[in-house]
């Protein structure tokens, strides 16, 4: 049996899944399974591939999506349906803001079972933030506070390598992830509410990328960072504001503190959902789907979870984290009104489209010729492919 | 003895991993085990942008793809290492690093004389707390991995020779799609499974131009999975800017959308002898793939033979009409007629359903043929031809048996639902007007006589069934025509008249 993971930049998630195949192996000594991971564009080109030619690029029998993807690759007939299957999918036992988007035109079938959880939020170090904050929790609740802390928060001298805000899962460029949160929490997306028509181009969509590329375009981030191809990602300790949807490792240790991710109204905040899904066309069914079973046990799914700082979906294990967290009411909030990403066929493509213009501009901003225009025209290109897709599918 | 990655995956496998992606996971591991490193990390090189693109990661005995762009700090050991292509370590507090760098060209998957570059480097990772690395290991290192790159350059080739052999069955087997590709009902399937049997885009779409009514109409839809739908409702009037596709097909400019997604889309006008028939249309727009250039150049050179096959087969379809149809009343001839006749008959047979003819006469048609002329006559035949089809059920099926003689198979109808469309039609008939010039008379009615006969009632094989309805319909001319007849109570009439009873019309 062969699974594919998502890699992610934190190479924890990677040793965490080995170490939790290596108890798995024990526990199923008659299956042999083996994993390999793909970055997000991999796992993507891979499935297509398959797609186009199933003999000559075979799917591993076990995959791990972001949840929107599941309507997309189910309609496309790659999936298997779980429910049936997997107890927990079958009693529904997840939180309902899952299963609402899990489940949007059937509920009694599941074509993914959910599997782990993470929310942007914002972090700080109140001693770095000292002098330009004086009530972290009011003023860093709106996105003009949080903007204007940043400008007001100053390097101490004895640090060159200071700065104000890191993201420390940036892939280099300006991309979906960061810009979403502000998107939303200005009530902009990617599509109308029910989904008939793209909405790049509406003012508060745009208002939202604009948000967080006025970041970079200001200095406030650094694009493709050449510091961090040679340290590494910055230390919690040489910054003042950090955007993460991980709990940081150490984070107490260096003082950090929690608060929901700046400018949303609701209070709530953008929720990243990861599943794993059963190829449909696996040779290994059964063992395919007992592993499933078997990573959403409780003591799997939280261990798992545990080893890099996001939350497992399991209604049971996921309340009980939420109770034992340190920075407990801050995740409350957050978990309060969670907004996932929609799964719907053409989102995770209108994902790429987003994907492809904020790379475009990000190389412009990088070359200092950035220029508002540039990204009006960027999203109405965008929007327009994505009516047209919208019009196919 | 210890043996290294290279060595054991060709072990395992039997041959060199194909793809890049597996070729460089099992380098970073190989390189990793033999210089004791803690990771090793292989990045491509975009000189257009000057960013490094991070691909591959090995750590902690786990591989793993990851993306991430960053920039080389100007002077830095990455960068030296790019600009000189040579090996250089360094140390800083993050570690000790060797950077390897490399350019290979690789041969053109297109399939072109070029080359196509790749250039990048593999950085090597120990711990702070470990050894940095010496000239002499740096330089034992920056050739292992050379070799191995000698060897990634072999798999490359053999990958391509393998794309090639795929490209050759291709070329033979949609060939020969396109040449048997004759009715236009399942041709057009077959031309779209067949692209995306061997290709795979997310979508081909046929459109064909109406000429009569100046629009692009949709054809069929082929999606990845290979299943094809109907898109008979897409229709695009034929002028410049209604839509991108009149566009296209109108030789009209493409526009900046379709510039910026030519990666992805391959509008392919379709013409015959310089005549432009159709468009052709294949996208990887859900997955925003990048169709591959020779994928697009072999699509391009099957563009004539595709645009052939579809004109063969709607040309087919048209001589085939014309062998099956009348071309005046448009309807079906006697040939076609009789082969529907035992198909339907045998269907009633065996599901024990009624089946009701209808044979019908225009009356006094050769009188009008003799005193109008023939195309007064053809008139009078394209307006029966066009009554008829008007008022029948699509299961109903008509013919011009010959003449001014026309039979309607009602399948599943009695008698009586026989004598109401018979009714039906006569009406219709009665009421026209033709038109007569140069005649006293200025204008002309038409009727009809009509025998009808049922299915098990009046016959129980087909000769017998058409026998009765001819019988029928005799029996109505020799009654004063215009009017209808079941056999069933013509043979009452008849049976009561031999009785002395009378006559006594049944309609």
């Amino acid at each position: 049996m062969l699974i594919w993971l998502l890699s992610d930049y934190d190479h924890r998630k990677h040793l965490a899944f080995k170490s939790l195949l290596g108890r798995f192996s024990s526990a199923y000594p008659e299956t042999r399974a083996e994993f390999s991971v793909k970055s997000r564009r991999s796992m993507w080109e891979s499935l297509f591939a398959h797609l186009r030619d199933p003999k000559r690029n075979p799917m591993a029998d076990v995959v791990e999506i972001p949840q929107n993807w599941t309507e997309l690759f189910s309609r496309l007939g790659m999936l298997s349906e779980l429910a049936s299957e997997v107890k927990p999918l079958e009693q529904r036992r997840y939180p309902d803001f899952i299963l609402k988007e899990l489940c949007r035109h059937d509920e009694s079938r599941a074509w993914s079972a959910p599997w782990w959880l993470e929310a942007p939020a914002l972090f700080y170090r109140p001693q770095a933030v000292r002098g330009a904050v004086d009530a972290p929790a009011e003023q860093l609740a709106t996105w003009e506070g949080f903007r204007a802390a940043l400008d007001r928060v100053r390097s101490p001298s004895r640090r060159g390598n200071f700065r104000a805000l890191s993201v420390p899962g940036s892939s280099g460029s300006v991309s979906v992830s960061d810009v979403l949160p502000r998107m939303w929490g200005r009530r902009g997306g990617l599509f109308s509410d029910d989904f008939n028509r793209a909405t790049f181009n509406r003012d508060e969509t745009i208002g939202g990328v604009e948000d967080w590329l006025e970041l970079a375009v200001s200095g406030k981030i650094e694009l493709f960072s050449a510091d961090r191809f040679e340290n590494g990602p910055r230390p919690a300790e040489d910054c003042a504001f950090m955007i993460s949807s991980r709990k940081l490792p150490g984070a107490a240790r260096a003082g950090l503190r929690i608060l929901p991710y700046p400018g949303y109204p609701s209070g709530g905040g953008l929720t990243l959902v990861y599943n794993l899904a059963v190829s449909s066309s696996s040779r290994e069914h059964a063992a395919a789907s007992a592993f499933v079973s078997w990573a959403m046990e409780p003591r799997n799914a939280s261990y798992f979870a545990e080893s890099f700082g996001v939350f497992p979906c399991l209604r049971t294990v996921f309340e009980d984290r939420l109770r034992e967290e340190r920075e407990a009411e801050v995740y409350r909030r957050l978990f309060s009104a969670p907004e996932l990403m929609p799964n719907i066929m053409v989102y995770p493509t209108a994902e790429l489209l987003l994907e492809r213009a904020l790379w475009n501009l990000s190389l412009k901003i990088t070359r200092r010729d950035y220029d508002r225009e540039d990204l009006l025209r960027e999203l109405i290109m965008a929007q327009g492919e994505a009516d047209y897709l919208l019009s196919l599918y | 003895m210890k043996k290294n990655g290279k060595e054991l995956f060709a072990q395992a496998s039997g041959t060199v991993p194909e793809g890049r992606g597996a070729f460089m996971a099992a380098s970073l591991e190989a390189l990793v085990e033999r210089f004791s490193l803690d990771a090793a990390s292989y990045y491509e090189y975009d000189e257009k942008t000057g960013l490094l693109r991070l691909l591959l990661r090995h750590a902690s005995g786990v591989s793993f793809e990851h993306e991430e762009n960053l920039r080389p700090l100007p002077g830095s050991a990455a960068a030296r290492a790019l600009e000189g292509l040579q090996a250089v370590p360094a140390k800083s507090p993050a570690g000790c690093f060797l950077y390897s760098p490399f350019r290979l060209d690789y041969c053109d998957p297109a399939g072109g004389r070029g080359v196509v570059p790749c250039f990048g480097l593999v950085r090597m990772e120990r711990s702070p707390r470990r050894r940095r690395f010496s000239p002499a290991e740096a330089a034992k290192a920056d050739a292992y991995l050379r070799s191995y790159l000698r060897d990634y350059y072999k798999a490359e080739l053999l990958s391509l020779h393998r794309k090639y052999d795929k490209n050759v069955t291709a070329i033979t087997e949609l060939t020969e799609v396109f040449a048997t590709a004759l009715r236009v009902s399942d041709s057009f399937r077959h031309i779209l499974s067949g692209i995306q049997t061997y290709f795979g885009f997310d979508r081909v779409r046929l459109y064909l131009i109406d000429e009569k009514n100046r629009k692009l109409k949709g054809e069929l839809s082929a999606d990845i999975r290979g299943q094809v739908k109907s898109i008979s409702y897409e229709e695009i009037p034929l002028e410049p800017g209604a839509h991108r596709f009149a566009d296209i097909v109108l030789g009209k400019s493409s526009g900046a959308f379709m510039e910026r997604y030519k990666d992805c889309v391959l509008y392919m006008p379709l013409a015959v002898q310089g005549v432009t028939i159709g468009l052709l249309i294949v996208d990887n727009l859900l997955s925003q793939q990048r169709i591959e250039p020779e994928e697009l150049t072999m699509l391009k050179s099957f563009g004539g033979q595709i645009a052939l096959a579809v004109d063969n087969s709607r040309l087919f379809d048209k001589v085939e009409e014309l062998s099956l149809y009348d071309e005046l009343t448009k309807l079906p001839l006697r040939r076609y007629f009789n082969q529907r006749f035992q198909e339907e008959f045998y269907r009633a047979e065996r599901f024990k359903q009624p089946l009701a003819l209808v044979w019908a006469d225009i009356d006094y048609f050769k009188e009008v043929n003799d005193t109008y002329g023939h195309q007064i006559g053809d008139k009078v035949l394209r307006e029966t031809g066009r009554v008829i089809l008007s008022n029948l059920r699509k299961i109903d099926f008509p013919c011009r048996y010959g003449g001014d003689e026309i039979i309607i198979l009602l399948p599943q109808a009695s008698g009586e639902e026989a004598r109401r469309l018979a009714e039906r039609l006569s009406q219709e008939l009665s009421e026209l007007r033709i038109p007569v010039p140069f005649s006293k008379a200025k204008e002309l009615r038409v009727t009809l006589s009509i025998g009808v006969s049922t299915f098990p009632q009046d016959a129980s094989t087909t000769d017998a069934l058409l026998e009765k309805a001819d019988d029928a319909l005799y029996w109505v001319k020799s009654h004063g025509r215009a009017g209808i007849a079941l056999y069933s109570d013509m043979a009452a009439a008849e049976k009561e008249k031999a009785a002395g009873g009378g006559t006594h019309a049944p309609v």
